[in-house]
């Protein structure tokens, strides 16, 4: 479905978040290292899904009404057969029920795990002044507790997003520390800038994040996204 | 579109004649002050006085309405309370006035009655191609041409020398503030302008306008907002300009955020301020911490040429300051790098060897002027730096003033930007104006002369001439 239905779709629903498989939909379109997703209805759907994508997978629950996702129970990592899968399934949706009961449930977003790397946030707003703004940081406490993050407005060029990359007062994990690899700083810079070509194309979103981004000594991976929506564009 | 806003705000710094609406014969008024001071400093121009309540202001004869002045009117200079602006705004309009500067304040900083008196003189001025500074500002200075509408009589506020700095302000009481300093400093300014609630002309035209301003080298901004959607303008206008003059940034309201109501990390964090900065370093301009530093890195900017590199030598005659500059230098993203065994070998050849050598160049208390000229000669001629801080100390007896021409000399003709710091009284104080007389800007703390490398190097990484 191209980004243009999914969001239409989203906004005629009433729902100004997209759900995760439409996010990833919006970020494959766009050219970014998203990995395959796949919705499941019902438990032979998500073994089904599985097969297709190929194991380790990854399960979480797709509901407009639960934010935190792994607080509920409705993440399970790392599956690697057929039988986890399916077990996962049933858990996964009695977590829900027993946590969130009554939270609108849409289905089970099946995702192809991506393997470990530097956890890195990049993201986007928009600024009542400025307009679109791409924000770059490392996961977890750099970002949350140490609010370690760059700002560029767009439209943000390759030079401009390898800046924002050296501009993070920890910037130094990403040229690799005490036997980490150094990381793809290239396709890092890449996400960014197609992050701001986004942001310049479609103006009904409002706001972005892909946290977490998995950075690798090649290539990354984003493993969640968030994608928020408006119509008053 | 960029030639015709720039014309359209000349007629604001070189009217050929001038309105001051609002008149008054009584002295200390703000319309006595207005026409007075333009009767005194602006000679390019006629000025006529426009107040129905009174026949004659300072010996000129005063109109009941600008419409009733015989001739053409380029300028008004509104100053009466703000319900009657909208009228006053009229009838200049069908006058055929091309600008005019609203002095008054009680428009949108008041409230929902006062935008609508705004929105009425936008709906007023639409399409007609005059131009409107303000409300609630004090208008324009040019210490140049003498166009002055600041209603400070010089005893509040001192004209500054004219010069090549130019100040445009959001705030009108922290711009007069600035000049009162700067003329108190024997700082130069090229024009200064406030333009308060900015109802049409915003920074981004006063921007564009001096940029093409041959008096002006460089441009200083105090800003607190934006108009909401100008973000995007200002930030390829100040690009523009950039290229041809520096531009330093005064950023007022750092802590204020931005709405909070965000369900994403990137929302929550992107304060309005965090944004602003982002901004501007994509721009090019220069950000200042406060007033002081404003001056600072704007006296560095019209006197020093950009830095090539980020490689700085600190000659100095005192190891405390030494350090201190190190650590000030490197603490802005600048090196004080290690020199060469060759360069200290040639140092060596003149120097006692209790002198430091390593960078920073150490000629000690008990050194002399001559051994400045060494040092500076030695080092600012190799390619092993890229920009010189002098620290000149001359209370030992060695030294004395005339280590200004000294450093003058040694650094001339090398292309690397020079600053010093000097500190104290007496003769340091001959040394300093002697200093600047040569255009090397003196700092009276190392920290402080550390920044005004850093606004070079930062203008050279701008013009893409630094490493």
């Amino acid at each position: 479905m191209s980004v243009r239905k999914i969001i239409e779709e989203a906004l005629r629903e009433g729902r100004s978040k997209l759900h995760e498989h439409e996010a990833m939909a919006v970020l494959r379109e766009y050219g970014f290292p998203v990995p395959e997703v796949a919705l499941a209805r019902s438990r032979d759907e998500a073994v089904e899904a599985a097969v297709r994508i190929g194991f380790p997978v990854v399960l979480k629950i797709v509901s407009p009404s639960i934010v935190h996702k792994s607080d509920v129970g409705g993440v399970v990592l790392g599956l690697e057969t057929e039988e986890q899968v399916a077990e996962a399934y049933d858990r996964i949706l009695a977590n829900v029920e027993k946590h969130a009961p009554g939270a609108e449930v849409v289905g089970v977003l099946v995702q192809r795990m991506v393997p470990k790397g530097l956890e890195v946030i990049v993201g986007a707003t928009r600024d009542p002044i400025f307009d679109a703004v791409v924000m770059f940081g490392l996961g977890g406490i750099f970002v949350e507790v140490l609010r370690d993050v760059s700002f560029r407005v767009t439209p943000v060029s390759k030079e401009e997003a390898f800046e924002m990359l050296g501009e993070i007062k920890a910037s130094r994990l990403l040229d690799g520390y005490r036997g980490m690899p150094p990381r793809d700083k290239d396709a890092l810079a890449d996400i960014i800038v197609k992050v701001s070509r986004l942001m310049d194309e479609v103006k009904e979103i409002k706001e972005l994040d892909m946290n977490p981004i998995m950075s690798y000594e090649k290539g990354a991976a984003v493993a969640d996204a968030r994608i928020i929506v408006d119509g008053r564009s | 579109m960029e030639a015709q806003s720039t014309s359209s705000i000349e007629v604001f710094f070189k009217p050929r004649s001038i309105a001051v609406v609002g008149a008054s014969p009584t002295p200390g008024r703000l319309g006595y002050v207005v026409v007075q001071r333009l009767l005194n400093r602006y000679k390019k121009g006629k000025v006529y006085p426009v107040n129905p309540k009174y026949g004659e202001v300072l010996g000129l004869k005063c109109y009941r309405s600008v419409e009733e002045i015989p001739g053409p009117v380029d300028l008004a200079v509104v100053l009466v309370p703000a319900p009657l602006v909208p009228g006053v705004v009229e009838s200049c309009v069908r006058k055929g006035v091309r600008g005019i500067i609203i002095i008054s304040g009680g428009f949108a900083e008041t409230g929902p009655e006062g935008a609508k008196l705004e929105e009425k003189i936008r709906e007023t001025i639409r399409g007609t191609g005059t131009r409107v500074i303000g409300p609630n500002c004090i208008g324009v200075l040019d210490l140049h041409g003498g166009m002055d509408t600041f209603f400070l009589p010089e005893e509040k506020m001192m004209r500054p020398p004219p010069g090549d700095i130019a100040i445009i302000s959001q705030s009108g009481a922290l711009l007069s503030a600035m000049l009162d300093w700067a003329a108190h400093m024997g700082i130069g300014v090229s024009k200064a302008v406030s333009y308060g609630n900015k109802i049409d002309v915003d920074e981004v035209d006063m921007l564009e306008y001096l940029a093409n301003d041959p008096e002006t080298r460089v441009i200083v901004i105090y800003v607190e907002g934006l108009r909401p959607g100008r973000g995007k303008a200002f930030i390829e206008a100040v690009r523009r300009i950039v290229r041809e003059k520096p531009v330093i940034v005064l950023k007022g309201g750092r802590t204020e955020r931005g709405a909070v109501a965000a369900a994403s990390h990137t929302a929550a964090l992107a304060g309005s301020y965090e944004v602003f900065r982002a901004a501007l370093r994509q721009a090019g301009a220069i950000e200042a911490v406060d007033v002081v530093d404003v001056f600072d890195l704007a006296k560095a900017l019209t006197m020093q040429p950009p830095a090539r590199g980020d490689r700085v030598a600190v000659i100095t005659n005192a190891g405390g300051p030494g350090v201190m500059a190190t650590d000030a230098l490197e603490s802005l993203g600048l090196r004080v790098p290690l020199l060469s065994e060759e360069l200290q070998a040639r140092l060596r050849e003149r120097f006692p060897p209790f002198y430091s050598v390593k960078n920073p160049v150490d000629v000690t208390g008990g050194g002399s002027n001559e051994d400045y000229r060494h040092a500076i000669e030695v080092v600012a001629r190799s390619d092993e730096v890229d920009a010189l801080l002098v620290v000149a100390l001359i209370h030992p007896p060695g030294f004395s003033a005339e280590l200004a021409d000294i450093i003058a000399e040694a650094t001339k003709g090398t292309g690397k930007p020079v600053v010093a710091m000097s500190f104290g009284g007496g003769e340091t104080s001959v040394l300093r104006g002697k200093l600047e007389k040569s255009g090397i800007p003196v700092y009276e703390t190392v920290e402080r002369a550390a920044r005004a490398l850093w606004a070079l190097y930062r203008y050279g990484k701008v013009l893409g001439v630094a490493r």
